[in-house]
């Protein structure tokens, strides 16, 4: 049997696979250039939403750091690390916002849940954080927060 | 099968699993993260979900079994694998956590039971999926192709 030849049907199809895919991500993804070096730190105990929140950050060029507990997001921040955000799960068991701004933190917390009904947002803003959405956490609402952070 | 044949079969393949209403938008959102720095983090996170979610589904399992519901701790593990289910997009499982919790804020244990059949019957459906999913882009990068990606406008 003779053997096949790619056809040029083949080669441009593979080609507009590649360049959808780079054209793709530039465009969803390259929204923000920060100009500042920003830290944040994810405290989340769900470890799949804490590692999708960690990369989400990080490719935006936010050094940022994870804990799945309030006990140790408070050991770090007592230790004098600075936060420019913090992203908190709002069903931690050990701690909520309020207990991060009693140790004089300042910084713009986000709130993450999976709740979505009015009285858990009154109670999360309660708690002491600027903002909460809910998860999972996505560029639309985390690119804003990011520019007003970077001052842009 | 050719090269060019699988591509079409996967983006055909995952293309229904949108329609069927398996995956959401935010499964395009993780393969955006995915780069030539974390080239396996689909697969990576997918896999961290079904981890997770086995042991919480045990939870839930456990604590629809005692004599004294505690709902409280129901309604925390449901309200985990939402969070966690809607992070990978995986639609199904999330909607089936919201009418779970909807049976433990009236505290119906009946409901509650059905609706953990429910959950648990669609971690699995989608982790078939899944598994046929990344079955095919092992089959494409075998083959020395690329693995295609879905246009956001079908």
């Amino acid at each position: 049997m003779a053997p096949t030849l790619p056809s040029g049907d083949q080669a441009s199809d593979q080609d507009n696979w590649d360049n959808g895919r780079l054209a793709r991500k530039r465009q969803l993804l390259t929204e923000i250039v920060l100009r500042n070096r920003l830290t944040a730190l994810v405290v989340d105990g769900d470890t799949t939403c804490r590692v999708l929140e960690q990369l989400l950050l990080r490719s935006y060029g936010v050094q940022t750091q994870g804990v799945d507990n309030g006990r140790d997001a408070v050991a770090l921040i007592a230790s004098g690390v600075k936060f420019n955000l913090i992203i908190i799960d709002m069903i931690l068991p050990v701690l909520n916002g309020l207990e991060i701004r009693d140790m004089g933190v300042h910084c713009k917390m986000l709130g993450v849940t999976a709740c979505s009904g009015e009285s858990e947002r009154q109670a999360f803003l309660a708690a002491g954080v600027d903002v909460f959405i809910e998860k999972p956490l996505d560029p639309e609402h985390l690119v804003p927060i990011l520019r007003e952070l970077d001052g842009q | 099968m050719e090269l060019v044949q699988i591509q079409r079969r996967l983006v055909d393949y995952t293309k229904s699993l949108f329609m069927e209403g398996f995956l959401d938008a935010q499964f395009l959102q993780l393969q955006q993260l995915q780069d030539d720095s974390n080239p396996d983090f689909v697969f990576e996170v997918v896999s961290l979900f079904f981890e997770d979610s086995e042991k919480l589904l045990n939870e839930l399992t456990i604590a629809l079994d005692q004599p004294n519901v505690d709902f409280k701790k129901l309604d925390s593990h449901v309200h985990q694998l939402k969070g966690s289910s809607s992070s990978i997009g995986a639609q199904r499982v999330k909607n089936a956590c919201i009418a779970f919790r909807n049976y433990c804020d009236v505290q119906n244990i009946e409901g509650c039971l059905t609706c953990l059949q429910q959950v648990k019957q669609e971690c699995y459906l989608v982790k078939n999926k899944f598994e046929t999913l990344f079955r095919l882009e092992q089959q494409i990068m075998a083959s020395g192709g690329s693995v295609p990606t879905i246009e956001l406008g079908f």
